[in-house]
C-alpha cells in the first residue's frame, strides 16, 4: 500500500519504474531515499549517473550527496546592503521641559520624562517664579516616589491576574467592524487568547493603511492604491470558457470591472504569461484573450483552466479585500488579510503608520521591539473594545516576557512555560512525565528558586516577604 | 517551641537509579505474586512483605521497626528474568542507538565535530541556556551523528533502526528485531565521554539503565490495600500490575531455564515488556491499556502524576489544610468592611495557638479552665481545645479535665485557644481569579450558621448570596498574622491593581441612598436627620440651618459632608450627567457637577461616580491620599449614611414603574411597524435584485446588514420614547441613571420593545428548512420571521417571539459555559508563565534565572494600584498642593478628563441580556497532558 504510493510518487518525479522498484527494495518513504547518500544508491545496484539523477529529481541537492568530500563551493551571491539612512526620532525638549529637567537633575529627582512634560505643559502657559518650579519638582518627586512599586513585589502574578480575571467578563464571539468598512475582526476573549498564544496567523488578519500625499486627499487616487493592494484574480474581472474542440481557453474580460481595477488587456496578458502552466501560451485576439494548449491532452487543458482561474493578476498576496474609509479628512485603507512587507512598498502608503494585527508579521518585518509594541497595542485594544480597563503596565510585562529573547514566544507549554528553568515547575504545568524522565536522564538540578517548586517542597516562596533572608535572633538577656 | 523555619532545601537533583542501586536499596527481593496467606498475613517476599513498610495500625515495620505513619516505607525489587525497555526513555534510546556505532559504540562524529559541539554546549550554558535549549541542542547533535552511513572510528557500516511503537526496535534492512538485551549491550558500549556530548551525565544516568534488569517495587505505603466492609481486601492498581509482572517474570524464567522453544520465550518476553510498559504508563499509545477486572483502565505510575487530578497539581501545587471552615455566606450591612461574622459553632472548632509566657499565663489559665465548651450565659467566650506541653505532648481539654489541666499550665506551654472577636483570618471565595479573592478579615463571633460580611466586599469576591459558600482560614503563626494584617486586610485592597481604581465601594442601595441624600439637596428636619445619622458613631453633627419659618433643618449635602475628611477637595461630573454640549458646572440644571472644597459638598449629586465600586472618585482619592484605614472608615460611614437616607425616603420598584402612557405605546408600535415595513421593502428589493450591493459583500450579506441596522433603530427609538415617558422620578430610572443597578437598555426592553434576537451576531436563521418556525412561509426574510420581538417584556412576548428569545438566551448560556473554561485555561497559562517574575531591588523585573525582563517595571516603576487612572502622579493634585486654590485658574481643572471611568465601562450596546455568571468552574481547563510531542 504505502509502497505503491511511493512508487507513484517516484514515477511522478520522472524516475523510471525499474529504478523506482529497485529503490523501493531498500527505502520506503520518499524521505528515506532523499536521506540516502549517493554511495548508498550505487550500492543497491544503480549506476552512478542514474543515482545522481534520481537524487536530484527527488529534490536532494547533489552538493550534499557527496557527503564526506569537501563541500561544493557555490559562489555566495553578494548581498547588496543598501546604506540606510539613519533616522533620528529624538524628541526635542521644549524650553519649559529642559528647564524643569535641569531642576530635577539638580535635585536628584529621578522623574520620568512624561511627568516633567505634563508639568511643563501647564507651566508654559503661565509665568511662575523659579521657586514655584523648584517646589513643583520636589513635590512631584515626593508623589512619584511614594507611588513606586514595592521591591520584591510579585509583578508577574499581578499582571497575570489582571489579564486573566477580566477574561471571565469578556464575550466569546464578538466580531466587530473595523472602522466604517465592513471588515470583520475577531475581538473579545478569542482574540486575547490568540495574542498570548502568539499564533503565526491570526484568525482574522487585517491591516489599517493610512495613505499619504495626494492619495490621502483624492478618492480616485486612493482607490487606485487600494486596487494595487487588493488581490485581483482573473475571475474577478473576466469570464473563462473552455473551447474543447480547439483545445484552448477563451477569456472574455469585463471592461467595466477592469477599469475599476485599473487594468488593461496587455497587462493581463503579460501577467498570465508568467503563470506556470501556461507560460508563453497566452495571446491577445481582439478583445479576448486566448490560451491555446501546446499539447493535445484534456488533462493539460484542465490544468491550464485551474491555473488561469486562480491566477493572480494584480495586488498583494494574502490581501483578500481592501476597503477605503475616510477618517479625519484623509483616506485610509482597511484590509482583510495582511502582508506588511509588501504593503510597505506600495506608493501612496504612509509607511510610518501602517498597522497590522498580525504580531508575528510585525516581528518578521520590523523586528522584536515593534512586535512588543504590537502585542501591547493589540491587547490594550481588545480589552478596551470589551469595555475593560487594564493598566498598561501589566500588558507591557506580558509583552516583554513574550519577546524577551528576541523571538515572539507564546504563553504556554510551547513557549514561556515550557522553557522554565525548573523541572518541578514544568512538570506541574503540563506534560508531567516527560519532563521528569528527561530531568532524570540528564541529571538536572532544580535550584528551587521559583514559586511552584517551593510550594511543592513546602517552603516559603521567594517573592514578596518570602524574598527577604534577614533573620533576627534576639540574644538571651537582652532588653532586660 | 514555634519558630520560623530558618533552614531551606537548597536544591533537588534528579537522576536515574542503576540496577545495582535498586538492589542495594531494596529491603527485600520479591519473588512470589501472592500477597496474603490464608490467615490474612502478608507473605514474606511477596508484594505485601512487611519489610516494605506497614499499613495496618499496630504492626511494626520489619526493616525499621516503626509503626504506621512513622515508617516512610522501603523499596523492594524484582529481578527481571530478561531485560526490558523503559517506555519513558524510548525516544532517547532510539536517538542513542542511531547516533552511535553499532559495533564500537562511539558517537559517529569526528573528533573535531565533537569538540565543536562540546564548545557550543558549554557556551550555551555560560550564556544561560536552559535545560530545554540544551535538550534541543543535544537532539540536533544526535540527529547529525545519525546521518552517517559508516562509523568514522571502526568503519562499520551502519544499519538504520526503526522504532515499532511503543517499544520494539527493528533493523531496517532485514527487519531483524533487536531484543532489549541487544539494545542494552549496544548502550553499554557507549563511552562516558560520548554521553556527555549527547547531553547526558554518565554519573547520574548510564544509558543501559534505561533497559531494566531489576524493577524497583514501591513501598506498600505507596499502594495501600483497602479492606472493604465485607472483609475482602481490595488491592491498589499498582499492586495488581506488579502481580502481573511477577507472574510473567516467573513463567519466563521457568521457560527459559527449562529450555523452552525460542518462540515461547520471546512471546513471554514481549508479554513481560507489555506489563512493565503499562506499569509505568498505562496510556502509552499503540498498546491497549491494562484493565481492572471491572473494565476500568488501571491507574499506574504516570497516571498518578499526570493531569489535574495527578500528584503534581492536586497534592503538590495545591495542598489541603487544617484550621479552615466553609459555609454559606449571607450579608450583614452592620459589619465593618474588614469584618467577617463567624458562627460560634465554627469558632469552637477553629483554634489559634497561644504561647504561654509570664504575662499571659493568668488569663490563659482562666481560659483553659473554661474548657472547650464554655457556657453562653455572658455571650461567647473562647475556650481551649488543646494544651501542648513544652515537651510536645498534646493534651485534649475536656469539660472534665479542664480545671486540672489549667492548674498545670506553665511557661513555654502552648494552648490552642478557640477563635474570638478580633482574630485575623483569611476569607476566600473560589474561583480565586485575583489577589482580592482572598483577603484578611477580623472575626466577629455571631449566632447563626453562616459567614457574614459587609455588602461592599461582594465585588472583589464576586460573591452574591444565592447559596454561595466561602472558605475561612485561621492563621497559626505571628508572622502570618502580621503579614495578613499589613498586606491582606480588606482596606489594603480597596484599590485594585488591575486599573488603579477602587474595587470595594458602595453598591446598589447605597448608591440610590446617596442619590436621595444629595440630589437637589433635600432638607431634613431634626427627627429625619437624626434617624439618618443614627447608625454612625462618633460624628460631629453640624449646626442646623434655619428656614424661613424659623424651623431647624439640615440639608442632604450637609449630612453627606459629615463623613468626608475635613480638608477634602475634588471636582467631577457624576453619573447622572447628561453630557450636555456646554457644561454649566456649578449651575448644572441636573445637579450633576460635584464640587467638594474643605470637606464640604458644595454642589452635585453623589452617585456611582462618587462612591460606587470601580468608579467612585471620592473613594479612590481618600484611599490614596488618606490611607487605607480612613478609606475603610469612609466606606463604612457613607454606606450607613446612604442606607439611613434610603430608609428615610423609602424605595421600591415594581412592574408599575414600566408603565408608559398609551400614546407612547402607540408611538412605539407605529415606529416598529414603519421599520418592519422598511424591512419588507428591503427584502423585496433584494428579491428583485434592485438592492445596492455594498463593496466586498454579497447581496445577501448586504441585506442582513441593512435589516439589522433598521431594526436596531427600531429598538433604540422604542427605548428613547419609553425613556422620555419614564421621567427622572421613576425608581427604575433613578437606579439606572445613578448607576445603582440596571441600565436604560434593560428598561427600554421592559417598557418599549425587546428588539432583534441574535445568535452569533446574526438574525436567527436556523430551525426548519428555509424558515425558523413553521409559523412562517418558507424563505420569509421579514422582521418577524427572523427573530424580531416588537413587544416589550411588560406587554409580553407572543409565542414565536418567546421561542426566538429563548434561542438568543440559550446562546448566552452556552457562551458563559465555554468562556469560563477557556479563560480559566488562559489564566492558568498566564500565571504559570509569569509567576516567577519579581521586581528586584535594583528596579528591574527578573525571572528566577536572573534574566532581565524589564529594566524598569512598566517603564516608570509605578505600582498600578497607586496610580491615578494609570498616570504616575496626578498633575492636578500636584498643582493644587503647591499653589493652593490658585491652581484652579491655572489648570482649568474642571475642564479636564474628570469624566473618566475606571473598570468596566457601561456598554449598553453590547449587553443584550443581563447574564448570571456561570457558577460551575469544575472543568476549568482543557488539559493537554501527554499531548507533548
Amino acid at each position: 500500500m504505502a509502497k505503491k504510493d511511493t512508487l507513484k510518487a517516484l514515477v511522478n518525479r520522472d524516475i523510471s519504474e525499474e529504478v523506482s522498484e529497485l529503490l523501493l527494495t531498500k527505502y520506503n518513504p520518499l524521505s528515506a531515499i532523499s536521506a540516502a547518500s549517493l554511495e548508498d544508491l550505487v550500492a543497491i545496484g544503480l549506476s552512478e549517473e542514474t543515482a545522481e539523477d534520481t537524487l536530484t529529481k527527488i529534490g536532494k541537492r547533489t552538493a550534499r550527496t557527496s557527503a564526506g568530500t569537501a563541500k561544493a563551493k557555490k559562489p555566495v551571491p553578494e548581498v547588496k546592503t543598501e546604506v540606510m539612512e539613519e533616522v533620528f526620532n529624538e524628541r526635542i525638549f521644549t524650553p519649559a521641559e529642559s528647564k524643569l529637567k535641569e531642576i530635577a537633575d539638580r535635585q536628584g529627582a529621578n522623574l520620568p520624562m512624561k511627568i516633567i512634560s505634563e508639568i511643563a505643559n501647564v507651566v508654559e502657559k503661565s509665568d511662575l517664579s523659579p521657586e514655584i518650579y523648584e517646589k513643583l519638582i520636589a513635590t512631584a518627586n515626593r508623589m512619584y516616589t511614594s507611588h513606586l512599586m514595592d521591591k520584591n513585589e510579585s509583578t508577574g502574578v499581578m499582571a497575570a491576574h489582571s489579564l486573566g480575571e477580566p477574561g471571565t467578563q469578556m464575550n466569546m464571539r464578538t466580531f466587530h467592524y473595523a472602522g466604517v468598512a465592513n471588515i470583520n475582526v475577531t475581538q473579545g476573549l478569542p482574540r486575547l487568547i490568540e495574542i498570548v498564544d502568539a499564533r503565526r496567523v491570526p484568525s482574522t488578519p487585517s491591516m489599517e493603511i493610512p495613505l499619504i500625499g495626494i492619495a490621502a486627499e483624492d478618492e480616485s487616487v486612493a482607490r487606485h492604491v487600494a486596487s494595487e493592494i487588493e488581490v485581483t484574480s482573473l475571475l474577478d474581472i473576466a469570464s473563462v470558457e473552455t473551447d474543447i474542440t480547439n483545445m484552448r481557453l477563451i477569456i472574455t474580460p469585463n471592461t467595466r470591472k477592469m477599469d475599476q481595477r485599473d487594468l488593461n488587456l496587455e497587462e493581463i496578458v503579460e501577467r498570465l504569461n508568467k503563470v506556470k502552466a501556461i507560460r508563453g501560451l497566452v495571446k491577445l485576439s481582439d478583445f479576448q484573450i486566448v490560451i491555446t494548449s501546446d499539447e493535445p491532452s484534456y488533462k493539460k487543458l484542465q490544468i491550464m483552466y485551474d491555473a488561469v482561474r486562480n491566477a493572480k493578476i494584480k495586488g498583494i498576496d494574502g490581501i483578500a479585500r481592501a476597503v477605503l474609509s475616510k477618517v479625519g479628512g484623509s483616506w485610509k485603507i482597511i484590509t482583510e488579510g495582511s502582508n506588511l512587507k509588501e504593503v510597505l512598498k506600495i506608493e501612496g502608503v504612509n509607511a510610518n503608520k501602517v498597522m497590522t494585527n498580525s504580531i508575528l508579521e510585525v516581528a518578521d518585518v520590523l523586528g522584536i521591539e515593534a512586535a512588543r509594541n504590537s502585542i501591547i497595542r493589540e491587547a490594550m485594544g481588545t480589552l478596551g473594545e470589551a469595555g475593560l480597563d487594564v493598566d498598561i503596565r501589566h500588558i507591557m510585562l506580558v509583552a516583554d516576557l513574550m519577546t524577551n529573547d528576541g523571538q515572539v514566544k507564546a504563553i504556554g507549554r510551547h513557549g514561556v512555560s515550557g522553557k522554565k528553568s525548573s523541572v518541578l515547575a514544568r512538570a506541574a504545568f503540563e506534560i508531567t512525565a516527560a519532563h521528569l524522565l528527561h530531568a532524570a536522564m540528564v541529571g538536572e538540578v532544580d535550584n528551587l528558586e521559583g514559586v511552584t517548586e517551593n510550594i511543592i517542597v513546602g517552603q516559603p516562596v521567594t517573592l514578596g516577604t518570602g524574598a527577604v533572608n534577614l533573620i533576627y535572633t534576639p540574644k538571651k538577656g537582652e532588653n532586660e | 517551641m514555634m519558630r520560623g523555619i530558618t533552614k531551606r532545601i537548597g536544591w533537588i537533583k534528579f537522576s536515574c537509579v542503576s540496577p545495582d542501586e535498586i538492589r542495594r536499596m531494596s529491603a527485600t527481593k520479591i519473588i512470589t505474586a501472592d500477597t496474603y496467606d490464608d490467615e490474612g498475613y502478608p507473605i514474606e517476599m511477596g508484594l505485601m512483605d512487611p519489610h516494605m513498610g506497614v499499613i495496618e495500625p499496630g504492626l511494626r515495620c520489619k526493616t525499621c521497626g516503626c509503626k504506621v505513619d512513622e515508617c516512610p516505607g522501603h523499596f523492594g525489587h524484582i529481578d527481571l528474568a530478561m531485560p526490558v525497555i523503559h517506555v519513558g526513555f524510548i525516544k532517547d534510546i532510539k536517538l542513542m542507538l542511531e547516533s552511535t556505532c553499532r559495533n564500537c559504540g562511539r558517537i559517529m562524529l569526528t573528533a573535531e565535530q565533537i569538540e565543536a559541539r562540546r564548545d557550543d554546549m558549554s557556551e550555551m550554558k555560560d550564556l544561560g541556556g536552559g535545560t530545554i535549549d540544551l535538550k534541543n541542542f543535544s537532539k540536533e547533535t544526535a540527529k547529525d551523528a545519525s546521518n552517517k552511513g559508516i562509523c568514522p572510528y571502526c568503519g562499520t557500516e551502519q544499519i538504520k533502526i526503526k522504532l515499532d511503537k511503543p517499544t520494539t526496535f527493528r533493523e531496517v534492512d532485514d527487519n531483524h528485531k533487536l531484543t532489549p538485551k541487544e539494545v542494552r549491550e549496544r548502550l553499554e558500549r557507549i563511552p562516558d565521554e560520548d554521553l556527555k556530548t549527547l547531553g547526558m551525565d554518565p554519573a547520574t544516568c548510564r544509558p543501559e539503565w534505561m533497559v531494566l534488569t531489576a524493577l524497583a517495587v514501591p513501598p506498600v505505603t505507596v499502594r495501600p490495600s483497602i479492606t472493604l466492609d465485607s472483609g475482602d481486601r481490595s488491592e491498589d492498581d499498582l499492586t495488581h500490575k506488579l502481580v502481573d509482572v511477577l507472574r510473567i517474570n516467573q513463567r519466563l524464567r521457568e521457560n527459559r531455564d527449562a529450555g523452552a522453544p525460542q518462540l515461547i520465550v520471546e512471546d513471554l518476553w514481549e508479554l513481560l515488556q507489555y506489563h512493565v510498559t503499562t506499569y509505568f504508563d498505562n496510556q502509552t499509545s499503540g498498546i491497549p491499556p491494562a484493565r481492572h477486572r471491572s473494565g476500568r483502565p488501571l491507574k499506574t505510575l504516570a497516571q498518578r502524576l499526570k493531569g489535574k487530578e495527578g500528584r503534581f497539581r492536586s497534592n503538590l501545587s495545591g495542598k489541603r489544610v487544617n484550621f479552615s471552615a466553609r459555609t454559606v455566606i449571607s450579608p450583614d450591612p452592620l459589619l465593618s468592611i474588614n469584618e467577617v461574622g463567624v458562627p460560634f459553632v465554627a469558632a469552637r472548632e477553629l483554634t489559634v495557638p497561644v504561647h504561654v509566657n509570664e504575662h499571659n499565663i493568668g488569663k490563659l489559665k482562666e481560659m483553659v479552665a473554661r474548657g472547650p465548651e464554655p457556657s453562653m450565659e455572658n455571650g461567647y467566650l473562647p475556650g481551649v481545645n488543646y494544651v501542648i506541653r513544652s515537651d510536645g505532648r498534646r493534651i485534649r481539654v475536656t469539660d472534665r479535665n479542664a480545671e486540672e489541666v489549667a492548674e498545670n499550665i506553665d511557661i513555654d506551654y502552648t494552648i490552642e485557644r478557640q477563635l474570638m472577636d478580633g482574630d485575623v483570618v483569611l476569607f476566600n471565595r473560589q474561583p480565586s481569579l485575583h489577589r482580592m479573592s482572598m483577603m484578611a478579615h477580623r472575626v466577629r463571633i455571631m449566632d447563626g450558621r453562616t459567614f457574614r460580611f459587609n455588602l461592599c466586599v461582594c465585588p472583589p469576591y464576586n460573591a452574591d448570596f444565592d447559596g454561595d459558600e466561602m472558605n475561612l482560614h485561621v492563621l497559626q503563626s505571628d508572622e502570618a498574622r502580621a503579614e495578613a494584617r499589613i498586606l491582606m486586610q480588606v482596606q489594603e485592597n480597596i484599590l485594585s491593581p488591575r486599573y488603579g481604581g477602587p474595587i470595594i465601594g458602595a453598591i446598589h442601595d447605597h448608591i440610590t441612598g446617596a442619590y436621595f441624600l444629595t440630589h437637589e439637596n433635600p432638607r431634613f428636619d431634626r427627627f429625619e436627620a437624626m434617624n439618618i445619622l443614627s447608625k454612625l458613631d462618633g460624628i460631629k453633627i453640624p449646626e442646623p440651618l434655619v428656614d424661613e419659618e424659623g424651623k431647624e433643618y439640615w440639608t442632604g449635602k450637609q449630612l453627606f459632608s459629615i463623613v468626608l475628611p475635613e480638608d477634602f477637595r475634588t471636582a467631577f461630573k457624576s453619573n447622572i450627567c447628561q453630557n450636555c454640549d456646554v457644561c454649566t458646572k456649578e449651575n448644572c440644571q441636573f445637579d450633576a457637577f460635584v464640587k467638594i472644597r474643605n470637606g464640604q459638598l458644595l454642589c452635585g449629586t453623589i452617585d456611582a461616580k462618587g462612591i460606587g465600586n470601580s468608579k467612585g472618585k471620592i473613594l479612590d482619592r481618600i484611599a490614596r491620599d488618606y490611607g487605607s484605614d480612613r478609606a475603610a472608615k469612609f466606606i463604612n460611614e457613607v454606606t450607613k449614611l446612604a442606607l439611613g437616607a434610603i430608609m428615610n425616603h423609602g424605595f421600591s420598584t415594581g412592574i408599575g414603574d414600566e408603565d408608559i402612557p398609551e400614546e407612547a405605546a402607540l408611538q412605539i408600535a407605529n415606529f416598529n411597524q414603519e421599520c418592519i415595513n422598511e424591512v419588507s421593502e428591503l427584502v423585496e428589493s433584494f428579491q428583485n435584485g434592485t438592492l445596492d450591493q455594498m463593496p466586498g459583500r454579497s447581496l445577501r450579506e448586504t441585506l442582513e446588514v441593512r435589516v439589522m441596522k433598521v431594526l436596531g433603530q427600531a429598538r433604540d427609538e422604542a427605548g428613547r420614547v419609553a425613556g422620555k415617558h419614564l421621567g427622572l422620578s421613576n425608581p427604575a430610572v433613578i437606579m439606572a441613571k445613578s448607576g445603582a443597578r440596571g441600565s436604560m437598555l434593560n428598561l427600554s426592553q421592559m417598557a418599549g420593545c425587546v428588539g432583534q434576537q441574535a445568535v452569533r451576531g446574526e438574525r436567527l436563521s436556523r430551525g426548519y428548512w428555509n424558515r425558523t418556525l413553521p409559523h412562517f412561509d418558507k424563505g420569509d426574510l421579514g422582521a418577524y420571521a427572523r427573530g424580531f420581538c416588537s413587544n416589550s417584556y411588560k406587554t409580553g412576548l407572543n409565542p414565536t417571539e418567546f421561542f426566538f428569545h429563548a434561542m438568543g438566551g440559550r446562546e448566552g448560556l452556552v457562551d458563559t459555559a465555554v468562556r469560563t473554561s477557556r479563560s480559566g485555561y488562559m489564566q492558568r497559562r498566564l500565571v504559570s508563565a509569569l509567576e516567577d517574575l519579581k521586581l528586584t531591588s535594583d528596579g528591574t523585573v527578573r525571572n528566577t534565572v536572573g534574566t532581565v525582563i524589564q529594566f524598569k517595571y512598566g517603564e516608570d516603576g509605578v505600582d498600578p494600584s497607586r496610580t491615578v487612572r494609570g498616570k504616575a502622579i496626578d498633575i492636578d493634585d500636584l498643582f493644587a498642593e503647591v499653589l493652593g486654590d490658585e491652581a484652579d485658574t491655572l489648570l482649568n481643572v474642571d475642564d479636564r478628563d474628570i469624566g473618566d471611568d475606571y473598570g468596566s465601562k457601561e456598554k449598553d450596546e453590547l449587553e443584550y441580556t443581563e447574564e448570571e455568571e456561570g457558577e460551575d468552574y469544575d472543568d476549568l481547563d482543557t488539559d493537554f497532558e501527554g499531548g507533548g510531542e
